[in-house]
């Protein structure tokens, strides 16, 4: 029992247990669950969903919200893709150019937060249409197909067993945020403004410098996805991004993130992701009516903030120890 | 080396409609510590954050060690060793004790990789030193509100500070805690650190400081005196500008009266515990007790936002159950004054009209009217006109007026609302001492007319010009009640040593 109760306080337990389960059960009701191919393609949505879920749970972090990060995505995954096609540009420097296109959407988005003072559920809102709208300024809607056999195989081929290339740079981002968000000093100061922002600038943190950090992160991580999505769906389609939104804050909210602030969990996150892909997997694997997705997202959302809130309450009586 | 460490001099600052400070001058020296006293709103806070560097001077100058210094931010001060214990709440709740301690440290160096063990050896020594005994890896969030404001002040002495400022580190400390920090404090100043403490508690100041400089109204009322020879009465006398009052009330006889409201054994979900308490039909009922000893939470679960889990809660007499604030103001009688009005007790950006009539527009939509703000002005107006609420009128927004006349409009919202039991917590928070004269005024002649009120403060004049009996909180209990003699020496000792009583158990 006492073991149930320390772990029951982490954030990574409840998720661990429910994705050991859901696979369990799903995999018992459908054998092909588990097959090597399967795993593969489980893990290639993992891969671009848990840099969508990254790129919302760092914005989360300070206490904020980014409505933008679909947009910053779609941007930078047609951006690289019609430099490939366009420009004939080499893979790596188009990939880079991508990311840095998302790392600027970022930093615009965070300097004006940080600026003008302005909740960032306004500003990223109209940036998320400002970049929808560039976006299909450049692509009038058009996908572009010029995307190099290289990069069609990287977006689905695995390197080893069911492993795919695209979990690599995945991996290495969330093991990067990891290690910030918990032994880097940025990461204590992000995690700090959103805990206590008064008290953080009072302590000498710059908010203002935390704010921008994070919005670029968020948006180089966000343009990262768009980029593995358009290697993965091997074209330049311009509706990348369109349905990220809800994802992005069901995952890490299922992992034990507090909206306003100051506490994620990277791994809790992951987890988070990977139970919503084996919910959406399951659904196809039944031949259930694919849309049913969006309504077990949202049921799945209102479980896990019942579940976090219930935690809080568990913790409260310990405040005066 | 200069005569003195640290000096503010001319200082003046104004903020939109207020002249907060005007040529006001400290001078710190080294090796000692220096009072700053005045009244809420005479301008301490604003003093502080100029001298760590939030809120930049319009005139004067800062000098350190006698060289002229410019703060912008507060990396400034800090790099230049001044630190400070702020008032409010200054730590990330999440993080670790000693992360906290050290968190301005971090801040200078976004890359460098923490090392925790280390940091929690580090930080075990600044413990060690105010006798704290928490393990540094705990959460902030698990300690109790006395321990936190010790590890804010761990948090500064880790700066390694020349010049410390403490805004009212013992607002929250029990006289045991309060007596180790002044042990520390002392070592402190015998190691040459320059001190200013700023306290409302008269008696600790002439335990501990050298100097004093006094505020009133935004200017010097005393200017780095030392406080050799300065009493009480004339420490008080400064702040005020004339004798401290306790108003010569004549004491007022309850036995026959029947009580409003009655808790018997109560405990509740926020951790109180048995908890006897009755305020009686006209009665003003004082609540006294540390920050944090639990008065504003039972408050809470007297009007229903909390529950209330064992022992029973009588109104007029009658045992109810109070589900919710709606029910504790319409069904019941009960009205909260908040002690944080700008975010508990008013809605700044709404108009004197809506905030005063908020409290009757369910009973006035009642019969299926509809609510114009001729019948709402109809039933508040008497009520603002009887508070002499200064406003130009009722469509004024609250946020334009003074803090005096906003905490009127939050009283008058319960006048109106026709409450038999009002609860006022920490009534003259920010307002000037007219202004507090007259509400205790008011308060007085409210409860003449029968309303029963109950009282939280921690300003001690105030609790004792105020209440008829004084019930007295220490963690969440209530450690005893007495009848109030408006003898200031006697009651405060008799007051402390009920707090004491526990402390020395």
């Amino acid at each position: 029992m006492q073991f149930l109760s320390r772990y029951g306080r982490t954030d990574w337990f409840g998720p661990l247990l429910v994705t050991i389960l859901a696979a369990i059960i799903v995999g018992s009701l459908s054998p092909s669950f588990l097959s090597a191919f399967n795993i593969q393609v489980l893990l290639l949505a993992v891969a671009i969903n848990a840099l969508v879920a990254y790129s919302q749970m760092i914005i989360i972090a300070i206490g904020e919200m980014n409505l933008s990060v679909g947009a910053i995505g779609g941007l930078a995954a047609i951006s690289f893709a019609g430099m490939m096609q366009v420009w004939h540009m080499p893979i790596l420097p188009a990939a880079l150019l991508g990311i840095l296109i998302g790392l600027l959407g970022g930093i615009i988005n965070g300097v004006i937060i940080s600026l003008t003072g302005i909740s960032a559920f306004v500003i990223t809102l109209a940036s998320l249409s400002i970049y929808k709208g560039i976006n299909l300024g450049i692509t009038e809607a058009q996908p572009f197909y010029g995307i190099p056999n290289l990069v069609k195989h990287l977006g689905n081929a695995p390197f080893l067993g069911p492993l795919p290339w695209l979990i690599i740079p995945t991996a290495i981002v969330g093991f990067g945020l990891w290690l910030m968000l918990t032994r880097l000093p940025i990461g204590r100061c992000i995690l700090a403004v959103g805990g206590n922002r008064h008290a953080a600038e009072l302590s000498g943190i710059s908010i203002r410098l935390t704010v921008i950090v994070a919005h670029a992160l968020s948006g180089a991580i966000a343009a990262l996805a768009g980029i593995l999505l358009c290697a993965r769906l091997q074209i330049g389609q311009p509706t990348i991004g369109d349905d990220w939104l809800i994802l992005s804050f069901a995952a890490p909210v299922i992992g034990g993130a507090v909206l306003t602030g100051g506490h994620v969990s990277v791994g809790a996150t992951t987890l988070g992701v990977v139970i919503v892909a084996i919910i959406t997997e399951a659904l196809v694997l039944f031949n259930i009516d694919p849309f049913l997705v969006q309504v077990v997202l949202g049921v799945l959302i209102l479980w896990a903030v019942g579940i976090n809130r219930l935690r809080e309450f568990r913790l409260k009586p310990l405040r005066r120890a | 080396m200069a005569e003195f460490l640290f000096e503010a001099l001319g200082i003046s600052k104004s903020f939109p409609g207020v002249m907060a400070l005007q040529d006001v001058s400290l001078q710190m020296r080294e090796a000692s510590i220096h009072a700053l006293l005045g009244e809420n709103g005479a301008g301490k806070s604003t003093l502080i954050k100029i001298i760590t560097g939030i809120h930049r001077p319009d005139a004067g100058e800062l000098r350190l060690a006698g060289t002229p210094i410019e703060l912008t931010s507060p990396r400034d001060a800090m790099a230049k060793r001044i630190g400070v214990v702020h008032q409010e709440r200054n730590l990330i709740p999440r993080f670790s004790v000693g992360e906290n301690i050290y968190l301005e440290q971090l801040a200078g160096r976004p890359l460098k990789p923490l090392r925790y063990p280390e940091l929690y050896r580090q930080s075990r020594k600044w413990l060690d030193l105010l006798d704290l005994d928490v393990d540094p890896a705990t959460p902030v969030s698990r300690l109790s509100v006395a321990k936190m404001q010790l590890v804010e002040i761990a948090k500064a002495l880790a700066l390694d500070s020349r010049v410390l400022l403490l805004d009212e580190p013992t607002a929250s400390l029990t006289p045991h805690e309060t007596v180790t920090l002044f042990k520390v404090l002392k070592r402190l100043r015998d190691d040459g650190v320059s001190m200013l403490f700023v306290s409302h508690k008269l008696e600790e100041v002439g335990e501990l400081c050298d100097q004093v400089t006094v505020l009133r109204d935004g200017r010097n009322a005393a200017h780095s005196q030392p406080l050799q020879g300065l009493g009480r009465q004339d420490l008080v006398q400064l702040m005020i500008g004339r004798k401290e009052q306790i108003a010569d009330w004549p004491a007022r006889n309850f036995a026959a009266a029947t009580p409003a409201l009655a808790l018997k054994g109560v405990s509740t979900i926020l951790g109180h515990r048995d908890i006897d308490l009755t305020v009686k039909r006209g009665e003003i009922l004082g609540l006294y007790g540390l920050v944090g000893a639990g008065r504003t939470e039972l408050a809470k679960c007297i009007i229903g936002q909390f529950a209330v889990t064992e022992g029973s809660v009588e109104i007029q007499g009658k045992a109810v159950k109070i589900a919710s604030v709606a029910d504790a103001i319409h069904r019941h009688g009960i009205g909260y004054v908040s002690e944080d009005r700008k975010a508990e007790g008013l809605i700044l950006m709404h108009s004197v009209l809506a905030n005063a009539g908020i409290t009757v527009w369910r009973n006035l939509g009642h019969h299926g009217l509809p609510l114009t703000d001729g019948r709402i002005r109809s039933r508040i107006e008497p009520f603002v006109r009887r508070l002499e609420v200064r406003t130009p009128s009722l469509a004024q927004l609250v946020g334009n007026l003074s803090g005096g006349n906003q905490q009127k409009i939050s009283v008058a919202k319960w006048l109106a609302a026709g409450v038999k039991v009002l609860i006022v917590d920490e009534p003259s928070v920010g307002i000037d001492i007219k202004t507090k004269a007259y509400l205790h005024e008011l308060l007085r002649e409210l409860s003449d007319t029968g309303t029963a009120v109950l009282v939280i403060t921690s300003d001690m004049p105030e609790m004792i010009t105020l209440a008829d009996r004084i019930a007295v909180m220490n963690d969440y209990r209530i450690e005893g009640t007495i009848t109030n003699t408006r003898d200031y020496e006697e009651m405060s000792s008799r007051i402390m040593s009920l707090i004491h009583r526990v402390e020395a158990a």
